[in-house]
């Protein structure tokens, strides 16, 4: 294996959408990037089309940057001034438009100024490898190699990477490498096959599951509820074309019947509709356009979202699918595509086709049915890839299928019949080969999953909403499994018995889950239950008692780390706080957001953010900067939108570590623990030198301020007055020192203050409801 | 024998000094209900229940109603009273201007109809299930529709009927079979078999309109493919009368444990002509507006028996001499020759209200009585704010707090109008259970009112399996946040201590199984539904609870000359006081026996297969 690291410096040729995308990833990742594309036509700043990219790309949401700092690191050039500099660079992407003369003229010019051994990668999903590196010098075949990107690149985790007969097998790997660790990609090694393997499934998908259900009379809200419990994106079929865009479908389809082999099945698949040229031609080509299969009517007074008829062509107010197919299929997919409705049979129909035509496909497109599941999984955010999803249906059963609607019976499925493609042996999971026998699925080094491990055991403890694994070397794990991972009485129990444990027979604690998200807070529903029968008591409890477990935590004689990945928020992020160290993925959303539900944090947020602030050396001396800063932070319910932003607002601290690559985090997390169990020390309490009413009065100044401004609402002002009030210190003189315990029991009564207040309920329900804030 | 006096004083109580009263007045449309008003109108429904109703309620029991050849008769002399009543104007006491009605809240019409199923249950359902039918016609009718038949159910000349259950399906109408088929004209065709018609056939009216529940052709599944139909008995004619006769007959008459004055019918359409009231397949959703309503009037026919069974159970245990007194049989008995017999058995045997025992069960029944007629007004009070304030924040809280007591007061009272018309028949003794004492008729005919309109089973599992999580528990926050704050108010005064006290920890247990039943019920519904009586009754007698506490702090400030003075009406308010003071004691501490089955869950309930039943 190559040296990790010796790529250090790498340039993006072309910045349009994908290539400043790639681009900004890379930096996300610290990486210098040199973006280049043409002059401007207009003349003026030469490198404007680099140059405007990069500022697209600040304002643009979802943010393809992690943070500033990413930004600074990204270069603009242009082909003309800049390509010299290419010799800098020991890695070079071209993403220029898919036009094999183009690219290949630029490789040319690549190739006359790259130092020697530089990797050189296309990204693009159309021209196979060895028309691209063709006629080019042996030394570019041998550094020449396709990185296949997804959109956008910062959050589509899939890479394909193809690698050609002459490519140097030490390039391939040095860049797997990088890709995987620094990139946080999921690298799935491809064959040079059209459409790799990602698009060519999902496009023999989308195709097929338009044409059923035109031909099936089924409309597109009906195709896309089907979809669901197929675990295929919410946005359904229908809702995934109007993301990508309708005109792209015809052009894909078109280098397909180019490219594929003429005995493939997607030629018996694929038909022109009129109700799709129609629609393109009208300008209605998805989210980007007038329009898609939906679209949002905003003519009259209220918005109203519409849907295309599929057999009329024509708009109509959109109805929500509510299918018994559907609901019969939401636990079991045999019972969705054996219902007898015309949205069973339309089910059965698309996934028979979708998942024999995947089966067919390997080995020629994949050495293994891993690649082709984590494909799916990765670029087109299923659930479940094909041959899981043939597990679920049962092999036999889907060879039978495949028979009687007429279709050949795919070599690799009438290997699986009486089995399955995937099996646990021994606590390990194997996968069936194409040879017909089972191999075991291996991770790469670095990477821990608590998939694994529970296949490989049983909880150490467990309660109805978390668990707790031994997961090797003396670290013990803390899994969530309540809804949403929710924090409730019950996790706090359990974090209170898996401390004593590890700290009697255990070096330390991960905090870690492979959920969406690692928490989206406390259970507010039993919160909200209890306040509405006015259990006040019981409220009181429950906030006293997640402080003393948070403490706990906190003064545990083991280290304890927080490894979240998604969204941290309001009793999730406080548990971080508390944590000796955060080993955080890249994408971690965190954040105290109680004030949107018109509360305080109770848990000892409001302490540990501002204790993080007053250890802060870069703000000015005295007590009410760091006041100020936490009540600016916890006032707006500040989120991080990535790791670094959650570092810049203190709900990490500049030692906690990130990974890139959400696959690794559990293992990293537990090297953390491991590193500081070494020679560990609970930290010492922390001390509060707070202004007293004195910096109340200010605070309270510029929230009547933000008032009158009409930037905060009359509730707002209610609760950011009680979040002042905790954050100053209550009546303290500022010549008082509080301690820790002093500052929770502030919270605490506030707490208790605003759940008693009915607009702060009013807040809770509009939130448990509608999921969407109230602004009142 | 039975005896009723419409408790007017009580009522007032309620109204104008436990409740505010002056509030109705300000709701938009309801100026000219001033509590002056509302007084004068009660006094004229006392009359017209004692004086007319009342007489008729033995002799209607013992006729009953009588079918020949799809005719219908009801017992002698309703026909005669019923025009009595519609000459009054009650029918349309609570009915809008628009169309004839008098305008005045639910409130008043609550009251009232206490008192007509004190007087005479089985008579005040032909008029009670007309207003139901004007309720549903007035909310979704068209205005053709309206126009043509609102009128005569106001003016009572027409009656109404509500059309729902057929032999294979009563709480669950999405079973029903009776189909719908459009007729081209605007109209429609029904065919089907109601049973337990409620005053489907009778001679009190020149028309009955049937408010039938049918299944258009291709109508969805289950309860949403339910639509709402009108289909008069006679067609009306262009000048507004009874025309021709439509395809409609009654196949025949229930013989029933009760209500015999009231026509129980099986009705047989045969491609009746009807019309569509409200949407198609919206009928669920038009039932369901009129549900609370239709709820609180059957609360109020057990609160009515209840009143009628302890005023007659007191009257006779006032005068009913057997055995002496407990507590004066140790005295020394004074024999007396010289004694008539009458004045022998004086000084023998004492009234039987000197017993504990009997006093315990006048008690039972009237601190419950009275804590219900409390609770039951307070929805009434909330059921006109809900549909008449105007402000839409106000409405929503009103609407709450009715549906969260709604299926309480339902079947709490209800309970109590079979436990107390139980109790009168026990004091009573050999004679409660004579048919011409008239006591025994309260036991038969409160049965039913714990089974129709959802059974009381199905109130419990309305009340914990849809009213206690919607909205996050929303609705409970309209009944627990003010009982919260008012113990908290009260919880150092030590003259409501007797009443603060107990209720404040029956309080806490209910809280506790509020939560509880939520969380378990969220993890398995199957838990809830284990707990929903047991949960009902303990909320039931927490808010029973709740009102004397207030009724007491009511009275207490009554009774004090600086908050007003008691008017030479003292003894009023002490009783008060001391009924509730009984009900703390002595009824309240029933709500431990609900709390722990709650708290049991449902193992017990579900072991048991069902082949060893």
């Amino acid at each position: 294996m190559a040296l990790s690291g010796a790529i250090e410096r790498c340039a993006v040729l072309g910045a349009g959408l994908m290539g400043s995308g790639i681009a900004a990833h890379l930096a996300n990742a610290g990486l210098p990037v040199l973006l280049l594309d043409m002059l401007p036509k207009s003349g003026g700043d030469r490198n404007a089309i680099a140059a405007g990219a990069i500022e697209r790309m600040k304002k643009a949401d979802p943010q393809p940057l992690m943070s500033p700092d990413a930004a600074r690191l990204i270069t603009p050039g242009n082909f003309e001034d800049d390509l010299p500099r290419l010799a800098e660079c020991d890695w070079i992407i071209e993403v220029v438009v898919e036009d094999l003369g183009a690219k290949r003229a630029l490789y040319d010019r690549v190739d006359a100024v790259r130092k020697p051994g530089s990797i050189v990668s296309s990204n693009t999903s159309t021209i196979p490898l060895r028309a691209l590196a063709g006629k080019q010098s042996d030394a570019f075949k041998r550094d020449f190699c396709i990185t296949h990107f997804f959109n956008p690149p910062r959050y589509m985790r899939l890479l394909e990477l193809v690698a050609g007969p002459d490519t140097r097998p030490d390039a391939v790997a040095e860049l797997a490498q990088l890709c995987d660790v620094r990139l946080g990609k999921g690298v799935v090694r491809c064959k040079d096959t059209p459409g790799f393997i990602a698009n060519r499934i999902g496009t023999y998908w989308i195709t097929c599951a338009i044409d059923e259900a035109i031909a099936r009379g089924l409309q597109v809200e009906e195709a896309d509820a089907v979809h669901r419990p197929m675990g295929i994106p919410k946005t359904g079929v229908f809702g995934l074309v109007d993301l990508v865009g309708l005109d792209l479908m015809p052009l894909v389809a078109k280098s397909m019947l180019m490219s594929l082999p003429p005995d493939d099945d997607f030629r018996r698949v694929f038909k022109e509709h009129p109700v799709l040229g129609r629609m393109i031609a009208e300008g209605n080509t998805g989210r980007k356009g007038k329009g898609g299969f939906y679209r949002m009517n905003r003519a009259g007074k209220e918005r109203v979202l519409e849907a295309i008829d599929l057999a009329t062509g024509e708009y109509r107010p959109s109805v929500k699918a509510k299918l018994e197919a559907a609901e019969a299929g939401r636990r079991d997919l045999r019972r969705l595509v054996q219902h007898p409705s015309p949205a069973g049979e339309y089910a059965r129909a698309v996934l028979v086709q979708t998942l024999a035509y995947a089966a067919s496909l390997v080995p020629a497109i994949a050495d293994d049915i891993p690649s082709v599941d984590q494909a799916m999984r990765l670029g087109y955010a299923w659930k479940h890839g094909p041959f899981e999803l043939i597990d679920q249906l049962g092999a036999d059963w889907l060879a039978e299928a495949v028979a009687r609607a007429g279709l050949p019976v795919p070599k690799l499925l009438e290997l699986a019949r009486g089995r399955s493609f995937y099996r646990v042996q021994d606590g390990r999971l194997e996968c069936l080969t194409p040879a017909g026998e089972y191999a075991r699925v291996e991770r790469p080094e670095g990477v821990l999953l608590l998939e694994d491990i529970k296949r490989a055991g049983k909880p150490v403890l467990r309660n109805g909403s978390a668990s707790v694994w031994d997961i090797g070397d003396g670290v013990l794990c803390l899994e969530f499994t309540s809804k949403m991972n929710s924090i409730d009485p019950d996790i706090m129990a359990l974090l209170g018995k898996a401390l004593g444990l590890a700290a009697k027979q255990y070096k330390g604690l991960v905090i870690y889950n492979e959920g969406e998200n690692f928490s989206v807070g406390a259970n507010l529903g039993i919160a909200m239950f209890a306040a509405n029968v006015a259990a006040w008591p019981v409220i009181e409890q429950q906030v006293a008692g997640g402080q003393a477990a948070y403490k706990a935590l906190k003064y545990a004689p083991v280290p304890v780390v927080g490894a979240p990945s998604g969204m941290a928020l309001g009793g999730g992020c406080e548990i971080l706080l508390h944590c000796a160290a955060v080993q955080a993925h890249a994408e971690s959303y965190i954040g105290l957001v109680e004030v949107g539900v018109g509360l305080v944090p109770g848990w000892g947020g409001c302490k540990e953010l501002l204790a993080r602030w007053q250890a802060e050396p870069k703000l000015p001396r005295g007590p009410m900067p760091a006041v100020a800063k936490a009540f600016e932070i916890i006032s707006t319910a500040q989120v991080g939108k990535s790791a670094a932003q959650s570092r810049a607002l203190g709900y990490l601290r500049p030692t906690d570590g990130i990974t890139m690559n959400r696959d690794r985090l559990l293992f990293d997390a537990k090297q953390r623990v491991l590193a500081l169990a070494e020679d560990y020390h609970p930290p010492k309490p922390a001390e509060f030198h707070l202004p007293g009413p004195g910096g109340r009065v200010a605070l309270d100044l510029a929230v009547d301020g933000f008032a009158a401004q009409g930037k905060a609402t009359p509730h707002d002002v209610v609760v950011s007055k009680a979040l002042a009030r905790v954050l100053t210190g209550g009546d303290a003189d500022p010549l008082d020192v509080l301690g820790e315990d002093d500052v929770t029991a502030l919270e605490r009564g506030a707490f208790m203050e605003m759940v008693r207040n009915p607009a702060s309920l009013a807040r809770t329900e509009h939130m448990l409801t509608t999921g969407k804030p109230l602004r009142n | 024998m039975a005896t009723y006096t419409a408790p007017l004083r009580d009522m007032r109580f309620v109204l104008h000094e436990l409740l505010d009263s002056s509030a109705l007045a300000v709701l938009p449309g309801y100026e000219q209900a001033t509590p002056g008003l509302i007084d004068a109108v009660l006094e004229e429904a006392a009359k017209l229940s004692q004086e007319v109703l009342f007489p008729l309620n033995l002799s209607g029991d013992k006729e009953g109603c009588t079918y020949e050849n799809g005719v219908v008769r009801t017992p002698k002399g309703f026909k005669e009273a019923y025009d009595h009543m519609i000459e009054g104007g009650w029918t349309s006491l609570a009915c809008d201007p628009a169309y004839g009605g008098q305008g005045m809240p639910m409130l008043l019409s609550t009251v009232f109809e206490e008192m007509v199923s004190s007087a005479n249950v089985a008579f005040g359902m032909y008029p009670g299930l007309s207003h139901g039918a004007y309720r549903a016609l007035h909310a979704h009718g068209t205005e053709d529709l309206k126009a043509q038949y609102l009128p005569k159910l106001v003016d009572g000349t027409w009656s109404g009927t509500m059309c729902l259950t057929e032999p294979q399906c009563g709480t669950d109408l999405g079973l029903i079979r009776t189909r719908a088929e459009p007729d081209g004209d605007g109209s429609y065709r029904i065919t089907g078999t109601k049973i337990f018609i409620s005053a489907g056939e009778h001679d009190l009216t020149e028309n009955i309109l049937h408010f039938v529940l049918a299944k258009l052709p291709d109508a969805p599944a289950g309860t949403k493919g339910i639509s709402l139909f009108l289909v008069p008995k006679f067609l009306p004619t262009a000048e507004g009368r009874p025309g021709a006769r439509n395809g409609v007959v009654c196949g025949s008459i229930e013989h029933k444990m009760g209500i015999h004055g009231n026509a129980t019918a099986v009705m047989n359409f045969d491609a009746a002509q009807g019309w569509l009231v409200g949407r198609e397949n919206s009928g669920m959703r038009c039932m369901f507006t009129m549900m609370n309503a239709a709820r609180l009037a059957v609360g109020m026919q057990g609160l009515g028996i209840a009143e009628i069974a302890y005023q007659s159970a007191a009257a006779y245990a006032k005068d009913r001499r057997q055995g002496k007194s407990v507590a004066r049989s140790d005295a020394k008995e004074t024999k007396s020759t010289d004694a008539t017999p009458d004045s022998r058995t004086k000084d023998l045997a004492d009234p039987i209200i000197v017993h504990p025992d009997v006093r315990r069960m006048l008690l039972e029944s009237r601190s419950m009585t009275e804590a219900g007629r409390a609770l039951s007004y307070w929805v009434g009070l909330e059921l006109d704010r809900a549909e008449r304030h105007p402000d839409p924040a106000v409405r929503q809280e009103a609407d709450d707090l009715v549906a969260l007591l709604t299926p309480i007061i339902k079947a709490a009272l209800s309970d109590l109008g079979s436990e107390a018309a139980n109790n009168a028949v026990q004091v009573l003794g050999g004679h409660g259970y004579i048919h011409e004492w008239g006591v025994e008729q309260l036991v038969r005919d409160a049965r039913i009112a714990q089974i129709y309109e959802g059974t009381n089973g199905i109130q419990a599992l309305d009340l914990v399996g849809r009213k206690l999580g919607q909205d996050a528990g929303r609705l409970l926050r309209r009944f627990f946040h003010p009982v919260s704050a008012w113990l908290e108010a009260y919880a150092d005064d030590p003259a409501l201590a007797a009443y603060v006290g107990p209720t404040a920890k029956a309080f806490g247990r209910l809280q506790q199984a509020t939560l509880t039943v939520a969380q378990r019920g969220l993890a398995k519904p199957e838990e809830a539904a284990a707990a929903a009586t047991d949960y009902l009754r303990l909320f039931a007698l927490v808010a029973m609870a709740f009102m004397w506490c207030r009724m007491a702090e009511t009275a207490r400030r009554k009774l004090d000359p600086a908050g007003g003075g008691a008017n030479g009406e003292a003894p009023f308010y002490k009783t008060k006081l001391e009924v509730g003071r009984f009900f703390m004691a002595r009824v309240l501490p029933r709500h431990s026996v609900h709390f722990q089955g709650v708290m049991a869950g449902g193992e017990t309930l579900v072991r048991l297969p069902a082949e060893a039943f």
